[in-house]
């Protein structure tokens, strides 16, 4: 699990980024921090993970403070998938790309034992493990980039932004595996993201930010259905709840296609029965 | 250190003078701290260059740079003293001869390096590009390669510290390791590095041709860049500079 307790952060010769920001995210919770460009949400992430230590305040992983270790040893719990996979991205197949990321945190166990992990992860997402990840599309790149991290088994997964740049299709491959994690696997995951169809699709909480501070922390459509905490947070909800809303008198809980076609229905019922 | 090279806007004398004329005494400085073998004449351009930092407003910046510069001046003043046999013992190995070489050394070297960061944290490299093609009658395509080389050398360093803190995250102990090991560790990550510069290469490269690259002449920057009574006054101040260091 992962505690922030009253934790700011700036940037040097920049005011504050992150204000005086708490949380506590338990064991497989999936949760997404929404919010206007500059709102901080990378800046708390990257405090999760200690690439950042916080000016004052204190982040915790699993009880362990961030600033008494090293992000490296972190790397076997918790996972960091960046938006531009070819930051991380190394090797010449995907095959070594996976193993690279497995002999780094988890070489004791053995080249069978990470060999077998590989092959087990090249199925799972489609690959054969010859191809060359720079010559990949970028989707493809970063879907090499999540079975890496995914590879190691971590039970922290933070995503900055996972979706950028894909199309559909990619991005629900990319997130139908982080979800399978999720829920199988019990790891709890943390992403930013700004497409609010992905966020009500996937996440489960949200973590609402403006001007560096957390405005809101609640279930993901009761965050969605609060129309002046949108606004104060320069967020459209996603299409369907902002229909609901619109509608009202029966519709304001709807969110997606299906159950906007059930409010329909209901609303047509007795509209024949009224007649 | 990644912001090292990027331009602070300002509103000094030295931001108001002419390009040309910033590149001009950044040259001057150059020779003559190779003209010169006197440490007192290298200590003064060194006082020379301190000045040009504090009196465009960028001290803190010129700071930074005299800090960083001061790691390799240290490894340097440190290998000529331990390796000079020549002249009178001064302790165990280090001879008097060998102490006044190595201050040259690291005082040339401060001197030398510390002068184009700070041309380029006065002047913006749109500027200079434009005043090389309008003044010095540079060809264009030759004034964007320039500036773009020294567009790019903050990017690059971004971008490797991005990749390093991917890689940080990915469980490489960049965070603990020091010196050679650290350096080791850089190496295979020269691949990212090497592909995504040319990536945005390529990029900017298709940027500026759908912006008409090959269409510009000296004739088509809006901005003018004359010569002011400042200018003439560096102009001056580079002439006195380059006699003193041929008579000292």
């Amino acid at each position: 699990m992962i505690t922030l307790e009253n934790v700011s952060f700036a940037y040097a010769d920049q005011g504050p980024s992150v204000q005086d920001v708490s949380f506590r995210l338990e064991k497989g919770e999936f949760a997404a921090i929404l919010g206007a460009n500059g709102a901080g949400k990378t800046t708390t992430v990257r405090l999760m993970d200690g690439l950042l230590k916080p000016t004052s305040g204190r982040v915790l992983i699993n009880d362990m403070d961030t600033v008494k270790s090293q992000v490296s040893e972190r790397a076997r719990k918790v996972g960091f998938l960046f938006q531009n996979p070819d930051r991380q991205i190394c090797k010449n197949t995907v095959r070594e790309e996976i193993l690279f990321g497995l002999r780094t945190v988890r070489g004791d166990e053995g080249e069978e034992a990470l060999q077998a992990r590989t092959d087990e992860v090249l199925k799972d997402f489609h690959f054969t493990g010859d191809e060359e990840p720079f010559s990949l599309s970028r989707g493809q790149r970063q879907r090499v980039a999540l079975a890496s991290i995914l590879a190691v088994e971590p039970e922290i997964l933070i995503l900055d932004e996972p979706t950028t740049g894909l199309d559909y299709l990619e991005c629900c491959h990319i997130m139908d595996r982080i979800r399978k994690m999720n829920e199988e696997k019990q790891v709890t995951v943390i992403m930013v993201c700004h497409d609010m169809e992905v966020v009500l699709d996937y996440a489960r909480r949200a973590l609402v930010m403006a001007g560096g501070r957390l405005l809101a922390d609640g279930p993901v459509k009761e965050i969605f259905r609060n129309t002046e905490l949108m606004e104060k947070a320069s967020i459209l909800p996603p299409q369907m709840i902002g229909l609901g809303l619109r509608l009202g008198d029966g519709f304001e809980n709807a969110d997606t296609p299906e159950g906007m076609a059930e409010a329909v229905m209901a609303r047509r019922g007795k509209g024949g029965a009224g007649a | 250190m990644n912001n090292l090279f990027q331009y602070v806007p300002g509103k000094s004398v030295i931001h108001r003078m002419n390009p040309i004329t910033k590149l001009l005494i950044t040259i001057v400085i150059c020779v003559a701290a190779f003209l010169s073998d006197r440490l007192l004449f290298l200590a003064g351009l060194l006082a020379v260059d301190l000045l040009i930092g504090v009196i465009g407003g960028v001290a803190n910046r010129t700071w930074q740079i005299f800090r960083g510069l001061l790691k390799i001046a240290i490894f340097l003043f440190l290998l000529q003293v331990l390796l000079t046999r020549k002249g009178t013992p001064v302790f165990w190995i280090i001879t008097d001869q060998g102490l006044l070489t190595a201050g040259k050394v690291v005082l040339r070297l401060v001197v030398v390096c510390m002068p184009l960061a700070l041309m380029l944290a006065v002047t913006r490299i749109s500027d200079l590009t434009n005043a090389l093609v309008q003044v010095l009658h540079v060809p264009y395509q030759y004034a964007f390669t320039l500036s773009t080389a020294i567009r790019f050398i903050p990017q690059f360093m971004e971008e490797m510290s991005g990749i390093m803190e991917a890689q940080t995250a990915r469980g490489v102990a960049f965070d603990k390791a020091r010196g050679l090991k650290k350096f080791s560790m850089i190496l295979p990550l020269c691949a990212p590095l090497l592909i995504s510069s040319v990536r945005r290469t390529d990029q900017t490269a298709a940027a500026a041709e759908v912006r008409g690259f090959r269409l510009r002449t000296r004739q088509s920057g809006y901005k003018r860049y004359p010569f002011t009574g400042v200018d003439f006054g560096a102009f001056v101040f580079c002439g006195a500079l380059l006699a003193a260091a041929i008579i000292l």
